[in-house]
């Protein structure tokens, strides 16, 4: 049986610069040994262990979404230890992750149902993957509707701007990036997440809508969608927790009876409503 | 299954014995403290003893451990995981309250889904024996209201219970068993046994220290702003003490440590009671002071160890009563929730 506390020996096949303050970068992780990735099956919406020599592990929400083969990518914003040394790392480096480790979106939930993306800032990567297994060939039939809104302070803080320019010419995804604040070459919209929410005003029929943000969005989102008629078993969101072993056992996030590595990171809100309010 | 006789001046030699042919964890006296340490060649195992300093968790989940190893190279790392050093070992004499605790660890390093290895291997190579509390220990302890009791086989393979002149030794389960050639010739009678139920009775008589800790749950669900937590941590030093002497504390840290190209990734014991346990990157902490990590070790003994494994995560030791420095007494605090 795999030791769930080894990582996967990877490599770090190619590091895109995402933003223009250069402290997102998106990894994208090979597989030393073939038949791991096999083994690393993950759902969208789980995280992983980044692993560094040296310097320790941290947990980050997988970005690439399973349909895409030969590698997982995960966006990491430069913070603590162990994020400035991945940071700091070249192409061809090895290093390691572990997982996948948590629940996921609620893929089989979704399934049938239009479906309200909404993303701010850098919390925007396990929704990318959502996005990405939905509109893959294979499931896009198996969703209704998907609406997509995705908001930055700035244009340069966008993630994904090349994919973001690809999903605007589908006509099968209803796009909408806002920033905060534009810039002289910027075209789209301007205005908070929560305004370009109303304005867009996904019905609530048949509908769910997956919420991910720095919580001051989703303060201000969460009335929006209440407003718009949603009920809190149909608001789905993802916590962040200081985490260490991933797998509920070295006792640091839990909040109330639940560990977030393992029966989260994801939650509906109307189970948010059953447990402590400490996160 | 089989039960024995054996001499109480003989427990020492059957340790030593044992020594001979497997790790053999037992009580020694290392300057004031009685601790579970390895037995070597001149230690003497000391059995008088009313319960260690140290609950014996750390034979199963040691203070620090090596969870992997791994060298630096030209590009990154190599990485091997750590083989599990679970030699055949003896955890002998342990109080029946630790030995409970066992059985509380199991359910959360034992899971279906998540397996924890280094402790498992080390469960599964060690057999332990118990040695009853004829007469409880100390004022502070309150096994009875825990689920426990001070005579007791409970997470035991082998029991000895001091009845008198004579240990009666119970095999409790074949792990147990199979160290029997230790144990002498004489089989137990009849009035061995009776002598043994009337002695844990009256033991258990004994523990006049008494927490509601089964009625606080259904309270705990309903309370958890109640400004009663504000009462708790005022003179807390946030030292840790309480997690780290309990039995059933099992929260870690996960850290990296290196020297020149070679690196270890190590496991050690954290406590809920220090600031930075949950303290993230951005500066956010979740239980930013000492009233929410008091809430948080009270519930999580009482409430969501019970709510996640139908158990409560206490066996009653009252070390964390004994050595606070500050004197925080986690019956009254139990007490002063079942009023709540």
């Amino acid at each position: 049986m795999q030791n769930p506390y080894i990582p996967y020996p990877v490599v770090v096949d190619k590091i895109i610069t995402e933003v223009d303050t250069k402290d997102i970068k998106t990894f994208r992780l090979k597989f030393v040994n073939p038949e791991d990735e096999q083994k690393y099956a993950y759902i969208p919406g789980q995280f992983g262990e980044l692993s560094i020599f040296g310097k320790g592990e941290c947990p980050i929400g997988i970005a690439s979404s399973p349909t895409q083969k030969g590698y997982v990518e995960f966006t990491v914003q430069k913070a603590g230890v162990v994020t400035t040394a991945l940071h700091e790392m070249e192409e061809g480096t090895l290093m390691g992750i572990r997982g996948p480790l948590g629940n996921s979106w609620p893929l089989d939930y979704l399934a049938g149902k239009n479906i309200v993306v909404v993303g701010g800032g850098f919390a925007f990567t396990t929704l990318r993957s959502l996005i990405n297994y939905m509109l893959h060939e294979d499931n896009r039939k198996r969703f209704g509707n998907i609406t997509v809104i995705y908001g930055a302070r700035t244009p340069g803080l966008l993630l994904y701007k090349d994919e973001l320019a690809e999903w605007g010419k589908r006509t099968d995804l209803n796009l909408n990036v806002t920033v905060d604040k534009g810039d002289a070459s910027w075209k789209g919209r301007e205005g908070f997440v929560p305004a370009v929410c109303k304005e867009v005003a996904p019905s609530k029929e048949n509908a769910v809508a997956v919420i991910c943000g720095p919580p001051v969005m989703i303060r201000f989102t969460l009335p929006v969608f209440f407003e718009l008629g949603f009920s809190k078993e149909n608001i789905i969101t993802s916590l962040e927790m200081r985490m260490k072993c991933g797998i509920g056992k070295c006792g640091r996030c839990n909040v109330g009876s639940k560990y977030v590595c393992k029966d989260g990171p994801v939650f509906s809100l109307a189970e948010l409503d059953k447990l402590t309010p400490e996160y | 299954m089989e039960k024995r006789l054996i001499k109480k001046d003989a427990l020492a030699g059957i340790a030593k014995k044992m020594a001979d042919d497997f790790l053999v964890w037992a009580p020694v006296k290392k300057e004031d403290n009685v601790l579970f340490a390895p037995l070597g060649r001149n230690d003497e195992p000391f059995f008088s003893y009313l319960n260690s300093k140290n609950a014996p968790k750390n034979v199963f989940f040691p203070h620090t451990e090596t969870m992997m190893k791994y060298t630096r190279t030209e590009k990154g790392m190599t990485f091997s995981a750590e083989v599990n050093k679970a030699e055949q070992s003896v955890l002998f004499g342990v109080r029946p309250c630790d030995a409970h605790s066992f059985v509380l660890l199991d359910k959360l390093f034992d899971q279906e889904k998540y397996k924890d290895g280094y402790y498992i291997a080390k469960r599964k190579n060690t057999t332990v024996i118990s040695l009853a509390c004829a007469t409880p220990p100390y004022t502070s302890c309150f096994c009875t209201s825990v689920d426990g009791e001070p005579v007791s086989s409970d997470g035991a393979d082998i029991l000895l219970t001091d009845i008198g002149g004579d240990y009666l030794v119970e095999f409790v389960t074949p792990k147990g068993e199979a160290l029997a050639k230790y144990f002498g010739e004489t089989k137990a009678d009849a009035q061995a046994e009776s002598k043994k139920a009337e002695i844990a009775a009256k033991a258990k008589e004994a523990v006049k220290s008494k927490i509601p800790a089964h009625e606080v749950k259904p309270i705990l669900d309903v309370n958890f702003d109640n400004p009663f937590w504000n009462t708790i941590h005022g003179k807390c030093l946030a030292c840790g003490t309480c997690t780290y002497l309990c039995p059933t504390c099992h929260c870690f840290d996960i850290s990296d440590e290196v020297k020149g190209s070679d690196g270890v990734r190590i496991r050690s014991w954290d406590s809920c009671m220090f600031p930075l346990f949950t303290k993230e990157t951005s500066g956010h902490n979740p239980r930013p002071s000492q009233k929410e990590r008091w809430r948080q070790r009270t519930m999580h003994k009482f409430k969501y160890y019970v709510d996640m494994f139908n158990a409560i995560s206490c066996v009653g030791c009252g070390r964390c009563v004994m050595y606070c420095p500050v004197n925080i007494d986690i019956r009254k605090i139990v007490q002063d929730i079942s009023k709540l």
